[in-house]
């Protein structure tokens, strides 16, 4: 018997990929844009949402910086295709590597501190980096960055164009679920029971004779590495960068999505943050004070659920397979 | 030597004592409230800005400037008691409570800045200062309202230590702040300590809010544009302590405004951080203990 959790896990893992497929069907058949590039934004930010999540969910550590590293993705990206080279794989390998070291040199820094110094000591980081990246003229300052190139993607195979909505919504959602899927597979290392143990109590795991330090430093790591690979992808999407990336109401928003999904669950904060964009979307129809409605629902599920929405997925299955084996 | 003292040193020493002043009161209620309720109050900067707004409106309905700043801290006090019961005593029992805190005012202070676009616009409003002009001492230009805004948030901090340190209110909250359930048996309640605490710590944000939007002006993201300084201040001085805040308040930004003739404007807030960080580095707890030392 499986448990009710891991069961609504999956019934959201298959929903989502479900989803990813007939939106891609449909944008094909439909040559529909609107959809698949708001599709394609929320699976961004919820690759974001997850890097918050595996700090948070798996090592509990609250993370108020992530768009740092977000941030740090889509300039460089952005740099690397129009000044570099227009290559996808080469801006990612790139992306990869240097967000890799940015993620180490900075885990001396964020991680010498615990619980709420941890937080705010991410949220200063960020908030200087965002201040730097604002005022530096050669970043476009201000302004940002606009006219990213069109992006010609090379498989052996094939090749997708970056400019058709339902193809580069498939890439994005495959290069997501690559990284849900390593991570999904880091849980059940045992560098994923080293995580659950310093959440759990981070000073036990001394008496057992485990060292927490470089399993959070390997966390902290992957997490920078996932916010700067979503970033590398925005560019690609929308073809500019400015520095609202990496300013606090996108660390914020990745907070708040990751929490109203399902902390701890990994798919909650892709579903919670597809649900959130396309609710901004619809709501931004008639009103820019979304902000309003969304805090308000944060603020409830944080009192009454504090584990989102797979949460009350997972207690109703459980409550469901309660009642069938009576 | 002494021109560059009197037209340049001096008059940003003076613009930095009187945003020091203004920091200082933010990270007094800031402090206050972490070392009591453990709660790092992520809507701190909304409360300011409430003040902000409040002062705006009471002004424009033609309430004298003297009488606002009595009102605004008691407009916000039942709201900060009313957030305090109705919301952080819910999770205060929770294991995860610093976050789920953390993540409770962060939620609170995102629908407040949305309420303050709706209602007063995303654009700065000004309020006019009540003394205008300013004198000259020394050959140095002193406007009136900042030095005024100095000697009233010097005698506010100097209020607040009082209240806190010679008070039997100041004995119950340091003793609440020391041991909770010690308190408790004594016939403290507790509770109803913690939402007054709360609330008093809000009500001084919204006060140096009021006090400071006719120079800073109002607007509905000035809160999070200052909770950075005040939390750096606050992390500097050690968290709950009021003694560091007020002093980490008055050197950090004296370090800004002086590096700030040195270094280009825009780096002085790296600056300080990186302050921060070293702090962070060498003496987590900062420089003071907490609430309970002093």
């Amino acid at each position: 018997m499986v448990s009710a959790e891991k069961r609504a896990i999956r019934i959201v893992e298959i929903s989502l990929l479900v989803a990813s497929i007939l939106l891609f069907i449909f944008a094909e058949i439909t040559g529909d844009t609107f959809y698949s590039r708001l599709a394609t934004e929320a699976l961004i930010f919820g690759g974001l949402a997850l890097s918050v999540d595996l700090l948070l969910g798996l090592v509990g550590l609250l993370s108020l910086g992530q768009a740092f590293y977000f941030g740090f993705g889509a300039y460089l990206s952005a740099v690397m295709l129009k000044q570099v080279a227009p290559s996808f794989w080469l801006t990612m390998l790139v992306v990869l590597v240097t967000s890799a070291l940015l993620g180490w040199v900075t885990s001396y820094i964020a991680l010498r501190s615990r619980g709420v110094y941890f937080a705010l000591i991410t949220f200063g980081l960020a908030q200087v980096a965002a201040k730097v990246v604002y005022n530096t003229r050669a970043l476009g300052a201000s302004d940002g960055m606009i006219g990213v190139p069109i992006l010609q993607i090379d498989f052996l195979f094939f090749r997708l164009d970056s400019s058709d909505p339902g193809q580069f919504f498939l890439l994005v959602f495959a290069v997501i679920a690559l990284m849900y899927g390593v991570l999904r597979y880091i849980t059940h290392t045992p560098m994923g029971a080293i995580w659950h143990g310093i959440r759990s109590n981070e000073n036990r795991l001394a008496y057992v004779g485990f060292k927490s330090k470089g399993p959070k430093q390997v966390a902290f790591v992957i997490a920078a590495v996932i916010a700067a690979v979503s970033g590398a992808l925005y560019p690609m999407l929308r073809g500019f960068v400015s520095p609202e990336l990496l300013f606090f109401s996108v660390s914020g928003n990745a907070v708040v999505t990751a929490v109203l999904g399902g902390v701890g669950s990994l798919v909650g904060p892709l579903l919670g943050s597809v649900l959130l964009t396309f609710f901004k979307s619809v709501i931004g129809t008639w009103t820019v004070h979304h902000h309003i409605i969304i805090g308000t629902a944060f603020v409830i599920v944080v009192i009454f659920a504090p584990r989102g929405i797979l949460g009350a997925l997972s207690k109703r299955l459980a409550s469901g397979s309660d009642r069938k084996g009576e | 030597m002494i021109e560059y003292l009197q037209f340049i040193l001096a008059p940003q020493v003076v613009n930095g004592l009187s945003l020091g002043m203004a920091v200082v009161l933010m990270a007094l209620g800031l402090t206050i409230i972490f070392g009591l309720l453990d709660v790092i109050n992520m809507s701190h900067g909304e409360f300011y800005a409430a003040g902000a707004f409040a002062s705006v409106s009471l002004l424009a309905i033609g309430v004298p400037f003297w009488l606002m700043l009595l009102l605004v801290p008691l407009i916000l006090l039942p709201i900060g008691f009313l957030m305090e019961v109705a919301l952080i005593q819910r999770v205060y029992h929770h294991k995860d409570r610093h976050i789920l805190t953390l993540l409770l005012t962060f939620g609170v202070a995102t629908v407040l800045e949305d309420v303050y676009k709706l209602i007063w616009g995303p654009n700065p409003i000004r309020p006019e200062a009540p003394i205008g002009g300013a004198i000259e001492f020394l050959g140095l230009i002193l406007p009136n309202y900042r030095l005024f805004l100095m000697a009233f948030g010097g005698l506010l901090i100097v209020g607040v230590m009082w209240l806190i340190y010679k008070t039997s209110f100041g004995a119950i909250v340091r003793a609440a702040a020391f041991d909770r359930d010690m308190s408790a048996s004594l016939g403290i309640s507790v509770k109803r300590v913690y939402a007054l605490t709360f609330s008093f710590g809000v009500a001084i944000a919204g006060l140096s809010g009021a006090l400071l939007a006719p120079i800073y002006s109002a607007f509905p993201t000035m809160g999070k544009d200052f909770i950075l300084l005040a939390f750096t201040v606050v992390i500097v001085g050690g968290l709950g302590s009021i003694k560091g805040a007020v002093i980490a308040g008055l050197l950090l930004t004296q370090v800004q405004a002086i590096s700030s003739l040195y270094i280009p404007p825009v780096w002085t807030e790296p600056l300080v951080f990186t302050v921060m960080v070293l702090v962070l580095m060498f003496k987590p707890a900062g420089l003071f203990g907490g609430l309970k030392n002093g």
